[in-house]
């Protein structure tokens, strides 16, 4: 219950105290020195109050205890009016004119039904507050009016210091409140520094993608996990350390990276706030801070997000050193191909670690069909050898793939293992070892030769080993093939001729034939005619040589000179 | 007993016989006053009778003898009471009645070898809506009257965030003396009893 209310109630009215006398003059005194001392006490209360409408309530509801008059209401000069005795009353029409044109002065005002009204001036140090407005039925004595002019006073001086009060108050919120920000801000401030000072140590230190995980989980004090791309995890720190570690579909993944790709900030992924690593298009990984109880603030995605700088830059790196490891192995291994000293070979491939001082041969692998393209091709070879577990350097050469590899295996195998991941055909050209880098680019013509052999001459399509050639490796490491040149067109020049003129295979067939030890089926098989065409063919060589083919010396000699020519061939294409 | 009292209250010291309104603003402050007042009672050996509003104030109040720590035994020394047994007892004010009930408290109390009273009422039932509060600043002004006549100190507390300025104008008319903010208003000319009385039945 306010004060005003229990005004109302009836109470306070009920105990006003009744008229005096007028032929008393003592007593008269004696109640006007009573007045006196209970305006003292009102004015204490005023002046220990810091409540302006307090103060303005104990004047209106102070005034039917000093006299018959009332408070009206309170103008003040901005125009505010605070109503009296009567609550809802408006300031009255024309009042505010009549103030104005009173100044800082008290006088009469005009109000409707009223016998009397004054305004007395509501002072304090620092000006004009506005005026009291007072009325009565009857006008007032000298004294009546001196009390209101009292009240009028300690109520300026009372709302003043309320007013100040306030006004310093609320100036002391607002700097304890820019205080509070202020130690919010250096607070923050200090933690962001120590969450910098803490990742830059552990950028600087080369503690890589552990030592990230570690300190943002020293930092945040939640579990924290570094994932590729693919979610695999790259590192772990905190508790909790899933076993196996869960891996999403890649549907769902996809999914999740196209998400922290267009938000560019920490997102919840369930018990998670995920966050993209991304220094480049194509390196990518993924910022975890394992948050079950959904309680990290700013600060924790504040250093979640510097952890995610020092982790970009740390994959940057990374990638860097790969992409660098890669160019200079492909630098190498061409280098090695096309001829290099043994010196500066030896030095390049004990900078990347690869041991090169053991003999090393050159493998050469040619795709057919879907397995052409060279990209896949060097993977799967790649693959495979991996698997094989030999160890090698790769690159593609003149469409093919070269292999530099250390490792001797069951070329067969491999070739097969190579055809089975690409889903195409292939075939392998083996060279023969080189004890020294430089004799490297010997190794490479020999497994082409060998390549190309095996492309034209030998049966099948197996892989084609130079060591294991024979007589064409005879006949391929002599210096001066003229003779055997003369050889050739001996024996088959008929064909030859026949062959050039009429874009015919019988050269071919003829060798095909006698690599299949004259087996009409195998030969025909492998040349994919039937066994009519190729008896017919067979008659078309006897005609046009005039040479009896079950001969024993007549075999021979065709044989040496089939195998010659094919020789011939490849040492031709190789030039 | 003659000479000054300590209140119990800022230092200050009543004369026997003092009747004083006490303004406070708010409960911490009325019981700031009240443990003051009646704790220097007790430590004193005065029987204390004291009538606040509610039983949760009273309940509160029954500790103080022990909390206090002045000499013992103060079993009966304070007499707590709420305003249906005493300002509103038969639930209306009667100014005769509530003077009885003092008087009788207060020989009651010499009867049982106290040599000083201590009373203390919480006003706060005046702003009940029960018949006869009108008569709140007649019997104010009555009990002068009965107090002069006793070894005791009277003090009537009214709550200023619940009572008026007009209330407040009244009562310091009508008291000699006035606590108000720790300072003691004395008003020598304050409206006598008698003096009330017949002006109030003009």
């Amino acid at each position: 219950m306010t004060a005003q209310h229990v005004t109302r109630s009836g109470v306070a009215a009920m105990a006003t105290l009744p008229t005096r006398p007028v032929e008393a003059p003592d007593a008269n005194l004696r109640e006007r020195l009573g007045e006196f001392r209970a305006l003292l006490v009102i004015s204490l209360l005023m002046t220990e109050s810091v409540d302006e409408d307090q103060i303005l309530e104990l004047a209106t509801s102070s005034a039917p205890g000093l006299g018959a008059w009332r408070v009206e209401g309170y103008a003040f000069s901005d125009g505010r009016w605070r109503p009296g005795v009567d609550p809802a009353a408006p300031m009255a029409a024309g009042l505010a004119a009549q103030l104005a044109s009173l100044g800082s002065g008290a006088g009469r005002v005009e109000l409707p039904g009223r016998g009397w009204a004054w305004a007395f001036p509501l002072r304090s140090v620092s000006g004009l507050l506005g005026h009291l407005v007072a009325s009565c039925e009857r006008e007032p004595s000298a004294e009546g009016r001196f009390l209101i002019q009292v009240i009028a006073q300690q109520t300026g001086v009372a709302v003043s210091n309320a007013r100040l009060h306030a006004r310093e108050r609320a100036t002391g919120a607002e700097l304890a409140a820019t205080n509070a920000a202020l130690a919010e801000t250096v607070t923050t401030l200090q933690r962001s520094m120590d969450i910098h000072e803490r990742l830059t140590r552990v950028a600087v230190s080369g503690e890589g993608q552990p030592g990230i995980a570690k300190a943002l989980h020293e930092l945040t004090s939640m579990p924290v996990a570094i994932e590729d791309r693919y979610g695999n995890l790259s590192a772990w720190a905190g508790p909790g350390r899933p076993d196996p570690y869960p891996k999403e579909s890649f549907a769902k993944r996809e999914h999740m990276l196209r998400r922290l790709m267009r938000d560019s900030k920490p997102i919840r992924d369930g018990e998670r706030l995920i966050l993209l690593v991304s220094p480049r298009p194509d390196v990518i990984g993924v910022l975890a801070l394992i948050d079950p109880g959904r309680r990290a603030d700013n600060a924790d995605l504040v250093a979640m997000e510097h952890g995610a700088t020092v982790l970009s830059m740390e994959l940057a790196r990374l990638r860097g050193i790969a992409d660098t490891e890669l160019r200079l192995r492909r630098d190498l291994i061409h280098d090695l191909l096309a001829g290099t000293d043994d010196e500066s070979a030896l030095a390049r491939a004990e900078a990347l670690d690869y041991d090169l001082r053991r003999p090393h041969r050159v493998v050469l692998v040619e795709g057919k069909g879907r397995a052409r393209a060279h990209d896949a091709l060097l993977s799967a070879a790649r693959r495979v050898i991996r698997q094989a577990r030999l160890t090698g350097l790769f690159e593609t050469w003149s469409g093919n793939v070269a292999i530099v590899t250390a490792g001797q295996t069951d070329w067969e195998k491999l070739r097969r293992a190579i055809m089975s991941d690409l889903g195409g055909q292939c075939h392998i050209g083996v060279g023969g070892p080189a004890a020294r880098p430089s004799e490297l680019p010997r190794s490479l013509r020999e497994a082409g030769l060998a390549l190309r052999l095996q492309k034209t001459l030998l049966p099948g399509s197996s892989a084609c080993e130079y060591p294991k050639l024979g007589i064409f490796r005879m006949l391929a490491a002599i210096p001066d093939l003229t003779d055997v040149d003369k050889f050739v067109r001996e024996w088959l020049g008929s064909l030859l001729d026949y062959d050039a003129r009429r874009k015919a295979e019988l050269v071919h067939t003829l060798t095909q034939y006698l690599e299949h030890g004259g087996n009409y089926d195998a030969t025909a098989a492998e040349l994919s005619v039937h066994k009519s065409t190729l008896k017919y063919r067979l008659q078309r060589i006897r005609e046009l040589t005039g040479l009896e083919l079950n001969d024993p010396d007549v075999h021979f000699n065709l044989q040496l000179a089939t195998r010659a020519w094919g020789t011939l061939q490849a040492l031709q294409d190789e030039r | 007993m003659t000479g000054t009292v300590q209140s119990g209250i800022e230092e200050i010291g009543l004369q026997p016989g003092s009747h004083v309104c006490a303004f406070y603003r708010g409960a911490s402050d009325r019981d700031r006053l009240l443990t003051g007042y009646l704790g220097a009672g007790l430590s004193a050996g005065d029987k204390c009778i004291c009538v606040v509003d509610s039983a949760y104030t009273a309940k509160r109040l029954e500790s103080l003898p022990a909390d206090c720590g002045a000499p013992g035994p103060f079993d009966g020394q304070l007499d707590i009471h709420l305003p249906e047994s005493t300002y509103l007892a038969g639930g209306e004010f009667t100014t005769s009645d509530m003077l009885t009930f003092w008087t009788e408290s207060m020989v009651k109390a010499e009867i049982e070898g106290y040599t000083f009273c201590r009373l203390v009422g919480e006003m706060t039932w005046a702003l009940r809506d029960a018949p006869g509060v009108e008569h709140l600043v007649g019997y104010e002004s009555e009990l002068n009257r009965v107090t002069s006549s006793y070894p005791v100190v009277v003090l009537c507390l009214y709550d200023l965030d619940l009572f008026s300025g007009e209330v407040v104008v009244n009562i310091v008319k009508t008291h000699p003396q006035v606590l108000i903010q720790g300072i003691l208003v004395e008003n020598p000319y304050y409206v006598g009893p008698d003096e009330f009385l017949r002006s109030a039945h003009i």
